[in-house]
């Protein structure tokens, strides 16, 4: 991910729940108390690329100031359903940038087995999606659904696999007009 | 992101690799000989058969010069063989034809389009690697050299479907250390598959990137703490490029 990669920065901007361990003066807006103080041990929702800050910035006391949970996108009940039926979970809901979002999750935890079921996932939707990118009506009929339900990684792949495809088409179509 | 262009070729710069390809043509009319970059062209004579560069021969059969011999794989019996070889084995695609035995001696090794895998004389078991697109332009330029251009244009349909379907469910299988035997795959599914597939490898991969740095963190250790030979290291360098 290089610097200007507005994708990059989406996916930085993501909300992550952060608790924090310190009690904070003046910071009580970020939990809409706009005067008081942030507690210790408050919830918040911060952006990925604030809670990371927070989170791995040692303070005095040796302690961090928050700590990171996963974001609700990447809850255990999320990854279950993957692990069920990966085609079918919207993951556009969930988080627009969800492979991006994990990767950056698993950069941070230390999770074996969330990286089998994101490559899983991964790997099944392709399949699905290179079908429905070949066959010309699927966008619009019941493929349409599905499509839907992408999140940015996979509809990068869909456009790649649909151009090239239609390239293949047009070049054919060509050559009879010749 | 400059270049609004995908990696890889264009299909019409596929089809424009493929116009070097030899095929067999048999001349109507006297041709002098041309003084080509590539080689020098053999004069033509009438009933005999010569193999020029395909762009020649398009050219000659569109002024009604010439009449193109298709390359004896682009028969209905040998595409139907092929198509059934394709439909029984699941996991592999039709073996690309074999290379010619090396003759001893300090010649250039044989590659398309020196090998003559399109000529009249070339094996009919096998697809070469500019089947596609070379059978696609045979089949819209010359179709009454063929002798039953419909059934060619279905097999070669049938063919395309299977081998991009196979091509397609290979991501399946691919893993950090799998890999898709592409073996015998042509230019132009070549191209059409490419930017799909490097998607889905790249998209592994940035999902698995943090496994890969621990893995890489866990050699170094183990390589400073003095516990793996050599070779490991040297495995461990090849990673890093």
């Amino acid at each position: 991910m290089s610097y200007y990669d507005v994708d990059a920065i989406l996916t930085d901007a993501q909300k992550v729940p952060c608790a924090f361990e310190l009690t904070v003066p003046g910071l009580g807006f970020l939990e809409g108390n706009m005067s008081g103080d942030m507690k210790q041990g408050s919830k918040v929702e911060l952006p990925l690329w604030l809670g990371e800050m927070l989170a791995l910035s040692q303070s005095l006391n040796t302690s961090s100031l928050v700590t990171l949970d996963h974001p609700a996108a990447l809850s255990p009940r999320v990854l279950n359903a993957l692990k069920a039926d990966p085609k079918s979970v919207d993951l556009r809901a969930q988080a627009q940038h969800f492979y991006n979002l994990g990767a950056r999750i698993l950069e941070l935890f230390d999770e074996e087995d969330m990286i089998d079921v994101l490559s899983d996932t991964f790997k099944s939707r392709a399949a699905v999606i290179a079908d429905q990118a070949n066959n010309g009506r699927g966008a619009l009929g019941e493929g349409g659904d599905f499509l839907k339900k992408l999140d940015e990684n996979e509809r990068e792949l869909f456009r790649a696999a649909h151009d090239s495809a239609k390239g293949v088409r047009t070049w054919m179509a060509d050559l009879s007009k010749k | 992101m400059a270049l609004p262009l995908p990696p890889g070729l264009t299909p019409p710069e596929i089809a424009f690799i493929c116009e070097m390809e030899l095929v067999t043509i048999i001349p109507r009319q006297k041709l002098e000989g041309l003084k080509l970059l590539g080689a020098p062209l053999k004069p033509l004579n009438p009933p005999q058969r010569a193999s020029i560069p395909l762009w020649l021969a398009l050219l000659l059969k569109r002024q009604r010069r010439a009449n193109i011999v298709p390359p004896p794989w682009l028969s209905p019996i040998s595409l139907q063989a092929i198509l059934d070889h394709e439909t029984e084995q699941e996991d592999a695609f039709s073996p690309p034809p074999r290379l010619p035995p090396s003759s001893s001696g300090n010649e250039a090794p044989f590659s398309p389009p020196f090998l003559q895998s399109s000529t009249a004389n070339a094996p009919p078991d096998a697809l070469p690697y500019h089947w596609l697109e070379l059978g696609e332009m045979l089949l819209e330029a010359a179709a009454d050299d063929f002798e039953e251009p419909d059934n060619v244009r279905k097999l070669m349909r049938g063919l395309r479907e299977v081998r991009m379907a196979k091509l397609r469910q290979g991501v399946n299988v691919l893993d950090a250390g799998g890999g898709v035997k592409m073996n015998g795959v042509g230019a132009m599914e070549l191209g059409e598959a490419r930017s799909f597939i490097t998607g889905v490898v790249d998209g592994l991969r940035k999902i698995s990137a943090s496994r890969e740095q621990q893995r890489k963190d866990r050699a170094r250790e183990e390589r400073e703490n003095g516990y793996s030979g050599s070779a490991d290291y040297d495995d461990d360098e090849m990673d890093m490029e």
